[in-house]
């Protein structure tokens, strides 16, 4: 049991990181009808960046954090102009994806270039002591908490953002229905813009949290991107509170998983679940069932 | 004139010069043409599913791996002979790419492209993890091919097999992208529910597509492991996909030609790129993104507009979207393109 817990605990900690990766690549699904593949080189870069200033530059932990999403924000708009405006205006989206799919090797390559080869890994300092405190008769990191409290007030952030702002409301509605947004008026492809910058700030700020558990490195995108697209596969790519779910049962599965059957489990899960969940649902838990158009 | 340059002489002088190139050329020379032509073979199989069928798969270098472990575990685990465990290693990969077309019956787009993402990081897990079968990360050698009671040793063997394997495969492709194989390929790519109600049997055709692209990397993967006498799981990571799919990119999307040429200038460029120690992620996910902004429909159309005898009955070959109808960003209005020329 004590075991259990303790797995669940960490399972929880880590799922609301994945929770966050989740919710970026929805928010541009939903918005575009495409899943940025490039969306764990944001993340990478992001906690790079956030590396830069607060490590090597010596800035202060806050500043550095609101620069690096400030900076991510920037490559989100910089995937949306270069790998999917001029795209889409193709229609094809085999083309997107593949532009995507280059734009995020060539980011790994320079972030490689920059900040270390294949085994070099980057210790990013905690900003609470890194004594493990006891909750309950549960071992937690007190990390493990800042990430799960930082977690939660970005998702109310993000969740006021779509409620309470113009620019949130112009990308429900243009996610909701883009034709009827450009008729009445929205530069959608400004908002497609936006939400891809949206995105990938989520992104960025995910990373800045976790970077003191995890240790960055260039790979570290890809993973998180594919585990990330697991959570939002199994809530359905295109609920919000399902990305946030889905985020979290990826990290207790994985964790149970590892637990109970093969450490090396751990690694696999995700991909066991987006296969599993792709064959027989779809649609995920909160999907909605879209109908086909022809 | 026209037969000079023609498309026949150019695959006869490609050909004729890998056939004598080991003849003249020193060692790294041959491995080099070797690898051209399990690039062309790669190339090709990949472009009967994303350029001809138009299904976005990201399990090949997966599908090459499959056909390279089999092959050597066979040889390894069991002590078959090649020629006994190569064809086995090319089913198994055929296997695994047939079980990737039922996904593919259900999801399109970018549900599955992750899902064979999801396969293909899965397939490099097992090549890692399961160290009692798979020997784990560090991989491991294969026992030696004998060609016997051939004159010739090992790399020469797998040479000339290599040799024969790509031109069989190009001839095969070539003439089933032109038979009604193909007509089907490029309606279900190109609208596949207007496809299904022309008659075309999705789940045939889509099958086929992926059985066939799983075949050319399964024989590719099995020439790989006798070319190199050594198999590891990080020759066939994403990398090796982003390769593949910048060989089709560049070459042509939806030309057997393309295929032929995005394989060889591939081939040119890694060697280049490790020549001058430029980052290869840098250089093939550049080219893949240049290539699918600027020039779509690869090198191939240069080819095609400057000499004569190079036409494809099912390629096309506008240059750009510009020529194409002006359509709404809404997603709802695809342009209709008309296949064949």
């Amino acid at each position: 049991m004590e075991m259990f817990s303790y797995l669940l605990a960490t399972g929880i900690s880590t799922g609301a990181l994945y929770a966050l990766v989740a919710l970026g690549i929805v928010v541009i699904y939903k918005a575009t009808e495409v899943v940025n593949f490039a969306h764990g080189e944001m993340f990478m870069l992001g906690g790079f960046l956030a590396y830069t200033f607060h490590v090597m530059l010596g800035w202060p932990y806050v500043l550095s954090l609101i620069l690096a999403v400030l900076a991510a924000f920037g490559l989100g708009i910089l995937v949306d102009r270069i790998a999917f405006r001029p795209l889409m205006q193709r229609q094809s989206l085999v083309s997107v994806l593949l532009a995507m799919v280059g734009l995020s090797f060539v980011l790994k390559g320079v972030a490689r270039h920059l900040w270390g080869g294949k085994g070099d890994y980057i210790p990013f300092p905690p900003l609470v002591s890194p004594e493990p405190i006891m909750f309950g008769g549960i071992m937690v990191m007190s990390q493990q908490l800042v990430v799960l409290g930082a977690a939660a007030v970005v998702m109310i952030v993000f969740a006021l953002f779509f409620k309470l702002t113009r620019a949130g409301r112009f990308m429900q509605a243009t996610a909701d229905n883009p034709k009827a947004a450009k008729l009445v008026g929205l530069r959608i492809d400004r908002v497609y813009m936006y939400t891809f910058g949206v995105g990938s700030a989520v992104a960025a700020a995910a990373a800045v949290l976790m970077a003191p558990l995890t240790l960055l490195y260039p790979d570290i995108g890809f993973m998180l991107f594919i585990k990330g697209f697991a959570a939002a596969v199994l809530g359905g790519l295109t609920s919000i509170v399902g990305a946030v779910v889905g985020g979290f049962l990826i990290g207790i599965i994985e964790q149970l998983s590892a637990g109970y059957i093969h450490t090396s489990m751990q690694e696999v899960a995700a991909f066991i679940v987006i296969m599993v969940v792709m064959v027989l649902i779809p649609t995920g838990l909160f999907g909605r069932r879209g109908m086909r158009r022809v | 004139m026209r037969a000079l340059l023609g498309k026949k002489a150019f695959l006869v002088l490609l050909f004729g010069t890998l056939l004598l190139l080991p003849f003249g050329a020193n060692k790294y020379y041959v491995f080099a043409a070797n690898l051209v032509m399990l690039y062309i073979i790669l190339a090709l199989g990949l472009n009967l599913l994303i350029g001809f069928a138009g299904q976005l798969a990201f399990a090949n270098a997966a599908m090459y791996g499959i056909g390279a472990y089999g092959t050597g575990l066979l040889m390894k685990h069991f002590a078959l002979p090649y020629w006994l465990s190569a064809p086995a290693g090319v089913v198994i990969a055929m296997a695994a790419g047939t079980l990737l077309a039922l996904p593919a019956l259900r999801l399109s787009g970018i549900y599955l492209a992750l899902t064979t993402l999801a396969f293909a990081q899965f397939t490099f897990w097992v090549m890692t993890h399961w160290t009692s079968v798979t020997f784990g990360a560090g991989g491991f050698v294969p026992p030696p091919i004998d060609f016997a009671p051939l004159p010739i040793n090992q790399e020469q063997g797998i040479y000339y097999l290599s040799w024969v394997a790509a031109l069989l495969l190009y001839i095969v492709a070539k003439n089933a992208m032109e038979s009604p194989i193909g007509r089907a390929f490029v309606a279900i790519r190109d609208r596949d529910v207007a496809a299904q109600s022309l008659g075309v049997d999705l789940f045939r055709y889509k099958a086929l597509a992926f059985a066939m692209s799983g075949f050319y990397a399964g024989v590719a993967g099995a020439l790989y492991c006798g070319m190199l006498g050594f198999v590891g799981p990080e020759s066939f990571d994403l990398l090796q996909m982003v390769m593949h799919k910048g060989a089709v990119v560049l070459g042509g999307m939806g030309s057997v030609l393309g295929a032929v040429i995005g394989g060889t200038l591939l081939t040119v460029i890694l060697e280049l790129v490790k020549e001058f120690k430029f980052s290869i992620e840098i250089a093939f996910g550049g080219l893949l993104m240049l290539f699918v902004l600027f020039q779509p429909t690869g090198l191939v159309v240069f080819v095609k507009r400057w000499l004569p005898g190079w036409e494809e009955r099912l390629h096309h070959a506008e240059d750009d979207g510009a020529e194409r109808a002006p359509v709404a960003a809404d997603g709802e209005s695809r342009p209709q393109t008309q296949a064949g020329d």
